[in-house]
């Protein structure tokens, strides 16, 4: 059974909803004419329409924005749809300029019968931004055509197939302005119709072409698919219709590249544990913004919101024309057995979410634990390390729970109460350190951590706090 | 309570209690006697931030959650200390017996770092302590760690500036630190289910704390 998506709009889709409270369209050039490709809603309301004369337009809508049709971006577009798709079915086909068909019988259990993963489908498409119309039958040329012509009744046997085809106006299908001419003269007006005719009389009136496509249409003659293969690693690219002064405008088309992420992953059953979302400028270096993750993920709303919270943080020094998203580390996923009984389990898997998230916005350096070094002079006993394995603790003298990260000279006047602890190695290395360490208290009752040099004893240094 | 009852209570560490039950999901004792009795929890209240205002440094206020966290680490458990004002010193941390790799440090710079990352982390329920310094709160922010911490059930510290006591704040309970006769008194300002009173920590009950026998002997040398 095959499901054909058709993005009627896809010109126009690629340009973001969001702030399309402005007339916009495409227009494609036709030698000196231009004219308009697609256009959005707001457009349309002023009367704007595929095919009208871009002067006309500009008559209706004085202060329409335009943007030429560019088909490599349009094919780049189908093809990160396509890898978006890749998470319904692992056998999608792009059918250029504006079609992708999906073999979605295999897929049916999974989402729980059609109805579940037409929702699915048209519910992803609407995270994704892009206007889609459905067509299913048992061949992939009638799934084209149903979706093409609007005919959203999903068709799942043969015999309904041949029922519905034979109603279907002959001026829908997919042929050449000539033949289609030679149909409308000679009467014909349904498939019904034209499927009467003796096949070799079709081909000799119609032409080899329109037979063929009516046998594919019902399966008569095979219509083999190939499936889309995804690539050894991701990378793609959003050109921006418009140039982005900050990185507030690029959520739109980092949604639509997680998009293609997210199905690319989910067939390679893969997550990324090392993402680079690459920021182009008009004739200077692209600026790279990595993000690594502890764990291997393929959590597409996580990946979205640690990309633009990581976005917010850069700064821009000139405008952005195009968006990419390099996968430069992937890794297969940490399968987590769920037990019934086991919470835990769940927990270490989503921990480190909320710390991606926490470095996200703070960096990696603001997160730390202490590890107790086996150098037990002050200024090295603690260093900074990121969720790592330890060993187990050893004992220590008095030691303050604050440490200064520089001692500053002690001012107030403080009682000392122990006898020094000395400190004193780590001459051989820059910080020679010879110390003799109290533990003092103010008159306030505060007590501190305080030492003299061995040879300097008349100045007190603070160096930690017993808080 | 019945004296062989209670032995028995005592030889039978794996005999299951109702009351240890009913502490166990509410609080987290905090080691000294006088504030868990103090505290209408029993102990650190789960699901809801204490607030520490200290009106100086260095008198003990971080040593009052020692002994808590190194229950809450041995547990295997998450904590975090967000924007602690100086370096935590791991010698001293482990000294107290927490558990150095289940304590998250995060350098969060400011207060609206910090507030948001406390938020955060409250909010996800994974971390079983989170202490938080900030400077400048507002009755607003602090509702909103209160509500996060309720739906993370997490036991929230937020330490603030004495200036700010008599600001009214939604949380939980609140509670002053200071010295009175170089012995550490704690004002309950205000705890859900409590009165105001003042306790006073005996230092012997620090027990160690940082390595030091407290109260630290008389001077030896006087500067």
């Amino acid at each position: 059974m095959w499901l054909a998506l058709y993005f009627p709009q896809l010109p126009i889709d690629r340009q973001d909803q969001h702030s399309a409270d402005e007339p916009r369209a495409v227009i494609l050039h036709e030698g000196p004419r231009k004219r308009i490709m697609a256009c959005n809603p707001c457009a349309e309301a002023h009367g704007v329409r595929a095919g009208l004369a871009l002067k006309n337009a500009y008559a209706l809508v004085p202060n329409l924005l335009i943007s030429d049709f560019d088909e490599t971006e349009q094919a780049a577009h189908l093809e990160q749809l396509t890898l978006w798709a890749l998470q319904y079915s692992s056998w999608v086909c792009p059918e250029s300029p504006d079609i992708i068909l999906l073999e979605i019988a295999a897929s049916l259990k999974l989402f729980e019968g059609l109805d579940g993963l037409l929702h699915q489908v048209s519910r992803g498409a609407k995270e994704q931004g892009v206007h889609v119309l459905l067509g299913i039958a048992p061949t992939p040329k009638a799934a084209e055509l149903f979706a093409k012509a609007g005919m959203q009744k999903p068709i799942i046997n043969m015999a309904a197939l041949l029922e519905t085809l034979a109603g279907v106006p002959v001026s829908l299908l997919p042929l050449d302005d000539f033949t289609l001419k030679g149909l409308r003269q000679s009467g014909i007006q349904t498939l019904g119709e034209l499927r009467a005719i003796a096949p070799a009389a079709l081909t000799r009136r119609f032409g080899s072409q329109c037979t063929q496509l009516l046998y594919k249409l019902d399966g008569r003659l095979p219509d083999p698919k190939e499936a889309y293969k995804a690539a050894e690693s991701f990378s793609h690219g959003v050109d921006l219709p418009l140039e982005a002064p900050d990185t507030g405008a690029l959520a739109f088309p980092l949604n639509r590249l997680l998009g293609a992420l997210g199905g690319y992953l989910k067939t390679r059953d893969l997550g990324v544990r090392h993402l680079d979302v690459v920021l182009y400028h008009h004739k200077r270096k692209a600026t790279r913004v990595p993000l690594k993750f502890l764990d291997a993920t393929s959590n597409i709303p996580h990946l979205f919101r640690i990309a633009t919270e990581r976005l917010d943080a850069v700064t821009l020094d000139s405008p952005v024309i195009r968006l990419g998203l390099e996968s430069t580390e992937l890794d297969s996923l940490e399968q987590h057995g769920r037990d019934l009984f086991q919470k835990s389990q769940a927990q270490s898997n989503s921990i480190e979410q909320v710390l991606d998230k926490l470095v996200a916005r703070l960096g990696k350096e603001a997160l730390y634990t202490a590890l107790p070094g086996d150098d037990h002079r002050p200024e090295k006993a603690w260093m900074t390390a990121l969720l790592e394995r330890q060993q187990p603790p050893t004992q220590w003298p008095a030691r303050p729970v604050w440490l200064l990260r520089e001692p500053q000279p002690l001012s107030e006047d403080m009682t000392l109460h122990t006898l020094p602890e000395r400190i004193e190695n780590g001459w051989w290395d820059e910080t020679d350190v010879r110390r003799d360490y109290f533990i003092a208290s103010t008159k306030g009752g505060a007590y501190y951590w305080v030492y003299r040099q061995r040879h300097h004893s008349t100045q007190y240094w603070i160096h930690g706090l017993f808080s | 309570m019945d004296p062989a009852l209670d032995a028995l209570l005592k030889s039978q560490p794996a005999l299951w209690r109702g009351r240890d039950r009913y502490t166990d999901d509410n609080s987290i004792p905090t080691g000294f006697a006088s504030l868990d009795n103090a505290l209408p929890t029993r102990g650190w209240c789960i699901g809801g931030v204490t607030e520490i205002l200290s009106s100086q440094q260095a008198i003990g206020e971080v040593s009052l959650l020692l002994p808590a966290l190194s229950q809450v680490t041995k547990d295997n458990q998450w904590a975090a200390f967000i924007n602690p004002p100086y370096v935590p010193y791991a010698p001293a941390l482990s000294n107290a017996g927490i558990r150095l790799d289940r304590l998250l440090i995060i350098d969060s710079k400011n207060d609206t770092n910090t507030l948001w990352a406390a938020e955060q982390v409250l909010r996800a329920g994974l971390f079983a302590s989170v202490v938080a310094w900030v400077d400048r709160t507002s009755a607003q922010k602090q509702r909103r760690l209160q509500l996060a911490a309720e739906t993370g059930k997490t036991w929230a510290t937020v330490y603030r500036p004495l200036r700010d006591a008599c600001e009214h704040s939604p949380v939980a309970a609140r509670l002053q630190a200071d010295i009175i006769d170089s012995q550490l008194a704690l004002t309950l300002i205000k705890v859900r289910g409590g009165r105001e009173q003042t306790i006073i920590i005996d230092p012997a009950e620090f027990d160690d704390s940082q390595g030091v026998e407290w109260p630290v002997p008389e001077s030896v040398v006087n500067l």
